[in-house]
């Protein structure tokens, strides 16, 4: 068995489906990278799933050669849970988008973060809607003209990383992609993490919001506007790594080396740290009044849902628990609620 | 010379469709272009088609791997039997 899993390559887990992506997008960039990290992950085959959805980000489940579940919109996150509780086994994986998991299922977002289920949440963000062809989602920024918002979107768009943050995510990072190593690196970290593990990816849609990240993603620009976190390093950054970032009160500032200070003073990121703050703060930064930090924000050990009532109960335990109370009640010969003896 | 992928390629796709040789596959981290059939588009396009599409700008000229226009022309027939390449055709090397 031991033998069998060493030998798993990329290609065991690709369906051989052909990816209805379209040809240039990030999508495909991820299945590439993520079907790379599975077999590193010393898992066997047969116990991955892959929960999706409904967007561009939930075909997912139809190029991995796993099981999977093409759930219903928004509600990938209950369906990985039920999944998850049931067989504690599994290593469960969500793929979704910023309108799959935000806009439809953002209320089961919230609190598949905050319960710390041990699922692997892969967030496809493009700013928009391109499965329905080019509307408006919750994470379009402000001025954006598509479809829905002709005269440019006038909401306040959401931030997936901050909300998953705030809302007690003990793995959270960011990933892009333009940058295929990093992809590999943070999915294999988020693998290995026994917990939740929230991943942004951001996915360039090349039909309906072509370029929206090219600040962050164009070769020639990108290192100057955005910061490679690396675990108890101090946030440097730039073309000629000359810049910085400190903490200025409760907000995030750059400043040049040698003159605002020098890499001392710079902040050193902690992944481990158990106080959220920081990693909310280096999320909540945004392009262009300051740079966009990509890689592992948070990497924290808490006690994961499901551990405290393992092993499961028996269905004799629980018939007890419920004939036990005077909360439960007792059908009669024809169906009517008759009341249970003390 | 034909064309090769660097290591900025994210494995996007997108050049894939755009090669009239077909010369390009899908490799365990990036595509890759099979040189023996990579043409540089001679005869069929004014710029070689995958450096067009590629959003990282990682198909680029191999400089180990020279070859002349009047080679390059000889793939391209290989590739296309069907096609009559006589007169004039579009070639980089003619911009």
């Amino acid at each position: 068995m031991n033998n069998e899993q060493q030998q798993l390559t990329r290609k065991d887990f690709l369906s051989g489906t052909e990816p209805k992506w379209c040809p240039g997008c990030g999508c495909n960039v991820v299945l590439n990278r993520l079907t790379g990290t599975f077999p590193l992950l010393g898992i066997p085959k047969e116990k991955f799933v892959m929960v999706s959805g409904i967007g561009c980000s939930s075909r997912f489940p139809y190029y991995l050669n796993t099981y999977g579940f093409h759930g219903i919109h928004g509600r990938a996150a209950p369906v990985a849970s039920g999944l998850k509780l049931h067989n504690p086994d599994l290593s469960v994986w969500v793929a979704t988008g910023d309108g799959d998991g935000l806009a439809i299922g953002g209320n089961h977002f919230i609190h598949l973060m905050r319960r710390n289920v041990d699922i692997k949440v892969v967030l496809f963000n493009n700013q928009i809607y391109g499965l329905t062809k080019g509307q408006a989602s919750p994470t379009t920024q402000v001025g954006v003209k598509t479809k829905t918002t002709p005269f440019g979107s006038e909401e306040i768009p959401m931030r997936p990383l901050p909300l998953a943050i705030a809302s007690g995510a003990t793995f959270a990072a960011r990933i892009s992609d333009s940058d295929p190593d990093l992809i590999s690196e943070v999915l294999l970290a988020a693998g290995k993490h026994k917990g939740i593990a929230f991943i942004e990816v951001m996915i360039n849609c090349i039909i309906f919001n072509d370029g929206a990240f090219k600040a962050l993603t164009d070769i020639n620009v990108r290192a100057e506007n955005i910061i490679r976190l690396k675990h108890g390093e101090p946030l440097i950054y730039g073309t000629n790594k000359d810049k910085g970032v400190k903490l200025n009160g409760v907000r995030p500032e750059s400043f040049k080396l040698g003159a605002g200070g020098n890499a001392d003073s710079a902040l050193v990121h902690d992944i481990h740290n158990p106080d959220s703050t920081p990693a909310y703060l280096l999320a909540s930064m945004e392009h262009p009044s300051s740079p966009v930090p990509f890689g592992i924000f948070r990497q924290v050990s808490k006690p994961v849902y499901g551990d405290r009532t393992m092993p499961a109960p028996s269905d004799t335990e629980v018939e007890k628990l419920m004939m036990s109370g005077g909360n439960s009640w007792q059908l009669d010969d024809s169906g009517n609620i008759g009341t249970v003896d003390p | 010379m034909s064309y090769k992928i660097n290591e900025e390629c994210t494995s996007c796709g997108a050049c894939e469709p755009e090669c009239p040789n077909a010369a390009i596959s899908q490799g365990d981290t990036t595509y890759l272009i099979n040189s023996a059939l990579c043409s540089e588009c001679v005869g069929l396009h004014d710029t070689p088609q995958c450096a067009v599409t590629c959003p990282t700008e990682a198909c680029v000229a191999d400089p180990s791997k020279k070859e002349t226009e009047a080679e390059l022309l000889e793939k391209t027939k290989k590739a296309h039997p069907d096609k009559n390449f006589s007169g004039s055709f579009p070639s980089h090397f003619r911009k």
